[in-house]
């Protein structure tokens, strides 16, 4: 009986390289980073149980769930509005994988496993307000787009989740961005011909 | 043109695509033929303010209904439909 | 050596005298200076004549010094970066810059087109219409390529544009457009107030008419007071100036286009840079500033180089330190043009006349010509001696009937001044006349946007401050943003009067559009003809529809119209406004989306594997699909694919099927919601099991099909096809969110979150067996056809099992989490190799469904019932579902509808070819006995011929008989038999054994 691996490969293996890329007379003003293995849980209520299911993520998570365009995070979750009535549930090492969350929410929700649904990049850097402005439609100025903000809009005719984490220990900004998996590469591709021009530092990391 | 979505707030036209004229209602289930050959087509297109369903399929994939003028682009109300998100809707 | 620029001026000008640039025009080198125009170069170079015209080939010279410039239009750079009809005078000068003339062989000077002046008659206004009529074929074949040789302007590059542009979003409270007084005046006020604003300058320095006029505001010159105000601007935070960056556009809901020329200015853009930017801004207010467009005076003669515009013959002067003429004569209406004679004698050049047609010039300025010696005359010009090197003499018909002639070298004209109401007018808007000025000043303007200073009508240099100041406070206010604002600078009006004046009479050809050759004339010939509306008007003579859109020419245009037709210009109007402002590339407006990039693609979780091994793609809809997969030595794609068709046939294959939609269907109400889009029923159905389900759309046709597998109680998994998975989503969200809002389900896109395959073969259950965990049961009790569960894998992965069959074979669809999908093939070749496992493609999947004569998307092509496709018994009796009532109409359930057959060649040897229409056997073919057409068709390996599926009139009642395929497209026409779809195993045994 042959043995088989069963390791997991990530959308963006191929496609992303480590280090440096685009313009290097710079500082690189643009952070890509590619989140790799986490869990990732769509919770939608069922009709008319909002209140039921705001009830069962306090008590789960320990915060309110959004009910408006925002994420919140705890120190192993962080919850991110994805639709009315909706969010994901991004977390790491199984703590809040899908049997876990379907017993909390078997009556208020039903629970769909994106974990390999999506590829997850996380955008920083001088640059990153200037590199996503050509990507997306958003106003993601400071004060329209504060730490915590979320949003379910779309990148080049493609769905994306996108959020702002906490900002960089320098101050910089952070922007997350969740995409569908088979649009992950090329996404990337577009991303790195918007930020080309700022200087790219490329890596990945196993840390949400 | 810009559409604020009652979820997602003001968003740029792309994310969006237009069913068209909201006014038909379904009807309901033993309907005569012609009741269902009136709403799948008559349709109206009014040089005017017209309600249309629009899908926020670039965001959030709610249905909504628009008021819209036709001559502007102006657009006067965004409302979601009966069963967007975990509405409870009347049996 | 480098010519030396005799026409520069010593000292003065806002160019860098100690950063020389070499540049060349058809092929001559010259010398100019950072800050230069290509055209403030050449003026310095003494060059006068730089194109020829569109129809005539006449010599033309430099008219403006803006982005309204009709006659200097230059191919710029070569090979792949040429680039036709550039403006000369707002092209920036770079070190190395070529640009070459236009429309003229075989060169500028002696250009033998022109001998089209002989035959001035025949092109006149319309005289397409009237002149190459007969005979009617000649037109394509002779007339039209002609006349495209002999018109057009510059020469596209005819190869690909190696350089790059993009798109980017922008956000604002507030956009101005223009930077002149009133532009910086609006962008102080709102900054201050701390609005988030944009200001759009389409010149490469900032100031507007300051850079040339200067004038003193807040009692320092213009010029300090523009580097103190972009100082305080810059310490803004909110406050973004760009300049090279044109707004061209108004869209709807405060959406705004403005095209950035990044680098332009540049010989090529630096590595990882774009060329240009394409912006699309979104404003709350927005104030155009835009400022006015100084405009000519028809007579003949007026597109001798040399003549100029008043306005900018002192730009050049005051600006540029370059001068267009040493002797100057100056031809205005209004008190403005004045400035001109100011500006050219402070550089110490020479005025030789000024012809003013108002009779009461101010004491001043006849002090000032006493003081220069200089006459004024009152009269206005009525020709011009001279050719391709310049202006010699004017001819001058003065107010008393005398006619008087000037030498000079240069003749400077100002008709007045038109405010640039393009931007307000694009919503179809329609600009009013305004009597002191003579000119249109916008009346409304979009929803958000309001014109302040020249692009209001207001002239004077205090009112452009004050009114911009004012709009930039109120946009700011009316965004929510009340900061202190301080207080307006201040500065003095000028004088300014004007009497109109738009044609003198005269002599020889007198131009209003120069970019189309059209002429005063033209314009009566179009009254005279019943042209007279401005939209006819506009399109029988082509005023104004060149890519300067009527800058210089429209209002003039309109204006002489009105004479001939005795109306009033107001009472004779404008034409509609259109975007964009200025020429956008098309480029910009592609943007990143060309060549590999035109497009997102999907890959599936298989691709990077499939490629290792050299299989073939295709594109289907986004995605990227592994067609086949090459082995050395096969000649071509049809041995690769009989190849893989017979391993699956004769033992195992797989194929990546991942690309099919996959959705979620939770709820309570879920198998209720699945009855009513389907036609078949779905709450009856167990868990652990699958179902094929069809869809139609609500006029009763066919939308989709797929297989639907319930997983729990609540829980129902449902596949779409690929080509409609996203809009199967968004029908199904139509149906939860409006139609069936009562019901308690939810939908989720899975799509991406699953890697499915396709394992067929009679070896197919042995490979698995080697996959799955030993405690699973895939015996035909254990797991039959159409079974669905999840099963575990060994290694500790858990997977979907659907026991479903498309080949009809023996197979199994697998599915395991996307990032396993990699692992997943390349264990399934390590696991098959036993069993010479074959990794196949779309083609071949394609050839064993038509075998087995499963429909697929030629057959549900929108035109189609279930009936059709033999699956009308599918059709629920019991209950209400998508489609059920318009499905029973007449005509859908007509007996002589085109149903599904299948067609084999009756020579077993011949190719078919789908897109052939059936036509009875012996029959002519023709419209009326078309009685269908082949839908799909391929090779079959397994029966060793090609054969196809068909829609075809009554065709499961001929079963047997003979047809004629006629494909007129092909020209080939052969006979076929109608026979039973299903052609390999129609009873089924295979899949179920």
């Amino acid at each position: 009986m042959a043995e088989f691996s069963w390791l997991p490969r990530s959308p963006l293996e191929h496609a992303l390289v480590v280090g440096a890329c685009g313009a290097r007379e710079v500082a690189p003003g643009i952070s890509l980073t590619e989140i790799r293995n986490f869990d990732l849980i769509q919770i939608m209520a069922r009709r008319g149980k909002g209140a039921e299911l705001a009830n069962a993520a306090k008590a789960r998570f320990g915060m309110a769930a959004p009910e408006v365009p925002k994420a919140v995070s705890a120190s192993d979750v962080t919850l991110i509005w994805s639709g009315p009535d909706q969010f994901l549930v991004l977390s790491k090492g199984g703590k809040h994988a899908m049997d876990i969350l379907s017993q909390a929410f078997s009556q208020s929700a039903s629970l769909s496993d994106q974990s390999h649904a999506r590829a997850l990049i996380s955008i920083s850097g001088t640059k990153a307000r200037a590199m996503l402005a050509k990507l997306s439609s958003l106003d993601l100025h400071p004060a329209s787009f504060p730490i915590g903000a979320a949003a379910a809009t779309s990148i080049d005719h493609t769905s994306v989740n996108l959020w702002r984490g906490n900002d960089r220990p320098d101050g910089q900004a952070v922007f997350n961005l969740l995409v569908f998996a088979t649009f992950a590469e090329s996404l990337w591709h577009t991303m790195l011909d918007a930020a080309a021009e700022y200087g790219v530092d490329i890596g990945h990391s196993a840390e949400v | 043109m810009r559409i604020v979505c009652p979820f997602c707030g003001e968003r740029e036209l792309g994310e969006f695509t237009c069913l068209g004229d909201a006014k038909p209602v379904r009807p309901a289930a033993g309907a005569s033929e012609d009741e269902v050959f009136d709403y799948v087509y008559l349709r109206d297109n009014i040089a005017g303010e017209m309600s249309e369903h629009w899908y926020h399929g670039g965001g959030c994939r709610a249905w909504l209904k628009i008021t819209r003028n036709t001559l502007t682009h102006e657009i006067c109300s965004v409302e979601p439909a009966a069963g967007a998100g975990a509405r409870q809707a009347a049996r | 050596m480098i010519s030396s620029q005799p026409h520069r001026l010593a000292s003065g000008g806002l160019i860098d005298r100690s950063a020389p640039l070499n540049f060349r025009f058809d092929g001559k080198t010259f010398a100019g200076f950072e800050g230069d125009t290509l055209a403030s170069a050449l003026i310095a170079n003494g060059v006068k004549l730089v194109g020829r015209s569109f129809k005539y080939h006449r010599p033309r010279g430099i008219l403006t010094s803006g982005s309204e410039e009709p006659n200097a239009l230059v191919e710029l750079r070569t090979g792949a970066r040429r680039e036709p009809n550039t403006k000369a005078t707002t092209a920036e000068l770079y070190d190395g810059l070529e640009a070459a003339s236009q429309n003229r062989w075989p060169s500028l000077r002696h250009d033998l087109m022109a001998v089209n002046q002989l035959f001035a008659p025949i092109f006149v206004a319309g005289f397409y219409y009237k002149t190459f009529m007969w005979p009617a074929k000649f037109w394509e074949a002779v007339y039209e390529p002609a006349i495209r040789r002999a018109a057009g302007l510059g020469r596209a590059a005819g190869i690909a544009d190696p350089d790059h542009y993009d798109k980017a979003w922008a956000h604002c409270d507030v956009l101005i457009a223009g930077s002149g007084p009133a532009g910086l005046a609006a962008a102080l006020a709102a900054g201050r107030s701390g609005a988030r604003v944009i200001l759009c300058e389409e010149d490469f320095a900032l100031g507007g008419r300051l850079l040339a006029d200067g004038g003193t505001i807040d009692g320092m010159p213009a010029a300090e007071w523009i580097s103190r105000t972009l100082a305080e601007l810059a310490t803004l935070p909110d406050v973004r100036i760009m300049t090279r960056a044109t707004l061209f556009g108004v869209y709807d809901g405060g959406t705004y286009g403005a095209i950035e020329r990044v680098n332009d200015h540049l010989p090529s853009p630096p590595e990882h840079q774009v060329r240009q930017r394409l912006w699309r801004i979104v404003a709350k207010r927005s104030i155009v500033a835009a400022g006015a467009i100084e405009r000519p005076i028809v007579f003949a003669g007026n597109d001798t180089p040399g003549v100029m515009m008043a306005s900018a013959m002192r730009t050049y002067v005051a600006r540029y330190a370059a001068t267009p003429a040493k002797r100057i004569a100056l031809f205005t209406n209004n008190e403005d043009g004045w400035r001109t004679v100011e500006t050219a004698l402070g550089a110490g050049l020479q005025i030789a006349a000024v012809v003013d047609a108002r009779p009461d010039v101010s004491a001043a300025h006849r002090a000032l010509a006493a003081k220069a010696g200089f006459p004024v005359l009152n009269g206005s010009v009525s020709g011009v001696d001279g050719g391709k090197d310049g202006v010699r003499k004017i001819s001058v018909a003065l107010a008393g009937g005398a006619r008087a002639e000037v030498e000079a070298d240069g003749l400077a004209v100002s008709g007045g001044w038109n405010p640039a109401v393009g931007l307000t007018s694009y919503h179809r808007g329609r600009p009013k006349w305004q009597d002191d000025i003579s000119a249109f000043v916008p009346d409304g303007a979009p929803p958000g946007m309001v014109a302040a200073g020249a692009a209001n009508g207001a002239f004077g240099l205090g009112a452009c401050l004050r009114q911009g100041f004012a709009a930039g406070a109120a946009a700011a206010q009316s965004a929510g943003r009340d900061g202190n604002r301080g207080t307006p600078s201040v500065a003095d009006d000028e004088a300014f009067s004007l009497a109109p004046l738009w044609h003198v009479a005269g002599k020889g050809k007198a131009f209003v559009d120069y970019q189309h050759d059209v002429t005063a004339a033209d314009i009566e010939l179009a009254q005279r003809e019943g042209f007279e509306s401005v939209e006819h008007l506009k399109r029988y003579t082509t005023l104004g529809m060149a890519t300067d859109q009527g800058k210089t020419s429209n209002v003039a245009g309109l204006a002489i119209m009105a004479a001939v037709s005795g109306k009033s210009i107001p009472g004779t109007g404008t034409t509609i406004y259109r975007p964009p402002y200025v020429p956008v590339a098309i480029g910009a407006f592609a943007g990143h989306h060309r060549d590999e990039n035109f497009h997102a693609t999907r890959l599936t979780p298989s691709h990077h594997w499939a490629a290792e091994q050299g299989a073939v793609f295709v594109d289907t809809g986004l995605w990227k699909r592994a067609q086949w997969y090459p082995r050395a030595g096969e000649k071509d794609w049809l041995e690769s694919v009989t190849r893989e068709v017979k391993a699956v046939r004769g033992g195992v294959g797989f194929c990546d099927v991942s690309t099919l939609g996959k959705i979620d269907v939770h709820g309570p109400d879920a198998g209720a919601f699945l009855d009513r889009v389907y036609i078949n029923t779905f709450s009856n159905l167990a868990v652990g099991k699958a179902r094929y389900g069809l869809m139609l759309r609500e006029d009763g046709m066919v939308y989709d099909d797929g297989t639907t597998s319930r997983l729990a109680e609540d829980h129902y998994f449902l596949t779409t096809t690929t080509a409609k998975a996203g809009p199967v989503m968004q029908h199904l969200e139509f149906c939860r969110q409006v139609l069936f809002p009562e019901l308690d389900v939810q939908l989720t896109s899975v799509s991406d979150q699953w890697a499915q395959f396709s394992i067929a073969g009679p070896s197919a259950r042995e490979l698995l067996k080697q996959i799955v965990d030993e405690s699973e049961d895939l015996s035909n009790e254990g797991f039959p056809f159409m079974g669905a569960r999840e099963v575990s894998l060994r290694g500790g992965i858990k997977a979907r099992l659907f026991r479903i069959s498309f080949s009809g074979e023996m197979a199994f669809e697998i599915s395991v989490p996307a990032r396993y999908g990699d692992a997943l093939v390349r264990n399934l070749m390590l696991a098959g190799k036993q069993f010479g496992v074959t990794p196949y493609g779309t083609e071949a999947l394609g050839v064993m469904r038509i075998e087995k004569g499963h429909v697929a998307g030629p057959e549900l092509n929108g035109t189609t019932t279930a009936a059709d496709l033999s699956l009308g018994k599918m059709m629920s009796t019991k209950k209400d579902f998508i489609g059920r009532v318009m499905a029973g109409r007449e005509a859908l359930v007509a007996p002589d509808r085109q149903v599904v057959v299948g067609i084999k060649p009756t020579d077993r040897a011949r190719r078919l070819r789908s897109g052939a229409h059936i036509i009875p056997k012996g029959e002519t073919p023709g419209p009326d006995n078309d009685q269908g057409y082949v839908t799909s068709v391929c090779f079959s390996p397994t029966l060793d011929q090609w054969i196809g599926l068909a829609l075809v009139e009554r065709g499961r009642e001929r079963i047997g008989e003979i047809v004629h395929a006629h494909d007129p497209l092909r020209g080939e026409n052969y006979d076929v038999e109608l026979c039973n779809p299903v052609f390999y195993d129609p009873d089924g045994g295979r899949q179920r054994g």
